[in-house]
């Protein structure tokens, strides 16, 4: 009891129990369906992708703030990888695309902290933003990477496979362990727990909880501009549509994965099963013949009762939230 | 006590938030090795005057030296790094950070693991139970729980056992021995003294006029956001010090005139 209450402090323990149940259901309800390789290596990709986006969203939720933006960023990133390629051939194409992603985030970071704005209204004003320059830019049309850019060994290092292992997977573990290594043993990562927690006292401590929130909100942006790219690199087609409602999908996945709203508590582990119970979902409700539409209502329901059921956990465990 | 230049002067400094007075015009000196009361009742604007020295409010008006320089850049940062500690009523702590973690906010010792430079956690840890033991924090309470789990005493002590344990040149306690025991407020005031001793200028701030005029050097009252009386303990007694507070200025004014 008291270890399994030890282990329930950590942020990330209400997911495990969650893609533990989601998987004891689905493979009740769907043996043959879900366990097929094909399947599997669908929805690990897909998760892998969310989970990037996702795991940037986290760091912004337990500094607590949130941020909207990271579809189109995720989007705009995507279409300036593809499109600057052209130029600057697909290394180029890579560090102006980030620098884009970069920006959107330090821009919008200054306005939250700067300002003194609500972090909801500025990414919401970003999520428009953004958008709306994806479809002056393309003009709507579709955009296509030459052949000898989706041989390009940098291409095929984002999109390809390594080991018969698909890239974003690889990539997306990367980034968890170093954000990870980040969060919980570094200065920063101290800085930004305490910022969340109880910004006055971080403050009162020294802690430029300022540049603490625009370092998150870059991280953040970036996160999904990579994400964006891990995408293209694999499948280098673009349409204004990309990375439409993504910002719901990534929040969610943070927050089914156990980031708490009031900040300063939160797990990158935990938003990557997050992500990989969303986006099993979407797979498993097509599989199971239901209409597409119904995804949404379904992460809904699935992150209601997640908030309720980690914030319960959290209680037992001995938080205050 | 006091050698010749003090070691925090503030100048004529008034503060607005808005449209709201909160300081005005208050002139004080704080001398190295001296142990300062500041008292006056809720709103008198004690909290927002060290607030001001320790750089979390930028004075709209008026000087602040500190070591006879010039004060021109406020932030908490830059007050500590000078060496000036406060221990604060409400904030301090992060409710969802361990002690260990805690205490080394904002000055964490880092340990380079090839190249890269990673807390360090055994000096973190060792130093903060160190600490919290000669508090006499519950003894199943280590370092590593978060400091959520405290009660009201323990959390102060961690912050006092904090202030001390980096003290540099200044420490300003804000009410430092509310939600104390009595055991604990003696230790508390025991510290403030050894503090002084040692050569720090200790502010302290209260509503207790009789405990700290046993502990202080000088007392000086605040009223209104303004200073209605800066007196050394040995010119004046506790119950006249009351009586001041109670006048709330008028008898300054009354004895001036």
């Amino acid at each position: 009891m008291t270890s399994t209450r030890q282990l329930a402090k950590s942020a990330g323990f209400g997911s495990v129990v969650g893609v533990a149940l989601m998987l004891t259901a689905f493979t009740l309800i769907d043996f043959s369906g879900w366990w097929t390789a094909r399947t599997i290596s669908n929805v690990v990709h897909f998760s892998s992708i969310l989970a990037l986006i996702a795991m940037g969203q986290a760091l912004v939720i337990i500094s607590k703030e949130i941020d909207l933006s990271v579809g189109s960023v995720y989007g705009l990133t995507g279409i300036a990888f593809i499109t600057f390629e052209h130029s600057l051939g697909v290394p180029g194409a890579v560090i102006a695309a980030l620098a884009i992603a970069a920006v959107c985030g330090l821009l919008q970071g200054l306005a939250v902290v700067r300002g003194g704005l609500p972090s909801m209204i500025v990414t919401l004003g970003g999520l428009f933003t953004f958008r709306g320059i994806i479809y002056v830019w393309t003009g709507g049309s579709v955009r296509n990477f030459s052949e000898a850019a989706r041989e390009n060994w940098l291409t095929k290092l984002f999109g390809g496979e390594v080991f018969g292992i698909e890239a974003a997977v690889l990539w997306m573990l990367l980034m968890l362990a170093i954000l990870s290594v980040v969060l919980k043993f570094t200065r920063f990562g101290n800085h930004l727990l305490a910022t969340g927690g109880a910004s006055d006292s971080a403050e009162s401590r020294g802690v430029r909880i300022d540049r603490v929130k625009i370092i998150t909100f870059v991280m953040c942006s970036v996160m999904a501009g990579f994400a964006g790219i891990v995408t293209l690199a694999d499948q280098p087609q673009t349409h204004v549509t990309i990375g439409d409602l993504l910002e719901l999908e990534a929040i969610s996945a943070a927050v089914i994965g156990g980031c708490l709203l009031s900040g300063g508590r939160g797990s990158l582990i935990g938003a990557v099963l997050g992500a990989f119970i969303v986006t099993s979902f979407r797979y498993e409700l097509i599989a199971l013949g239901a209409p597409s539409s119904w995804f949404i209502t379904f992460v809904g329901v699935v992150l209601i009762v997640a908030i309720i059921f980690n914030q319960k956990l959290a209680r037992w465990a001995g938080h205050n939230v | 006590m006091s050698d010749a230049h003090p070691l925090i002067q503030v100048k004529n400094l008034d503060l607005y938030f808005g449209s709201f007075h909160a300081l005005k015009d208050v002139s004080v000196d704080f001398h190295a090795g001296e142990l300062v009361g500041l008292v006056g009742d809720n709103g008198a604007g004690k909290t927002t005057l060290i607030r001001v020295l320790c750089g979390i409010h930028k004075p709209s008006k008026g000087e602040v030296y500190f070591d006879g320089e010039l004060v021109t850049e406020f932030h908490p940062k830059l007050a500590i790094d000078q060496g000036i500690e406060t221990i604060q009523q409400s904030v301090g702590l992060c409710d969802n950070l361990s002690i260990a973690r805690n205490f080394y906010l904002g000055r964490e010792p880092m340990k380079k693991i090839v190249g890269i430079p990673f807390l360090d956690f055994k000096q973190m840890r060792s130093m903060s139970t160190k600490v919290i033991r000669a508090f006499g924090l519950r003894d199943n309470v280590s370092a590593d729980d978060e400091v959520e789990r405290l009660s009201g005493g323990e959390r102060q002590s961690v912050k006092i056992g904090r202030a001390v344990e980096f003290k540099n040149r200044v420490v300003i306690m804000d009410e430092p021995t509310n939600h104390l025991s009595v055991r604990e407020r003696e230790h508390v005031n025991e510290l403030a003294v050894q503090l002084k001793e040692q050569g720090l200028l200790v502010i302290y701030i209260t509503h207790d006029i009789f405990q700290v005029h046993k502990l202080a050097d000088r007392v000086v009252i605040m009223e209104n956001g303004e200073k209605i009386e800066d007196a050394s303990t040995d010119s004046m007694t506790a119950e006249q010090l009351e009586e001041v507070i109670r006048q709330g200025g008028r008898l300054v004014e009354k004895m001036g005139s």
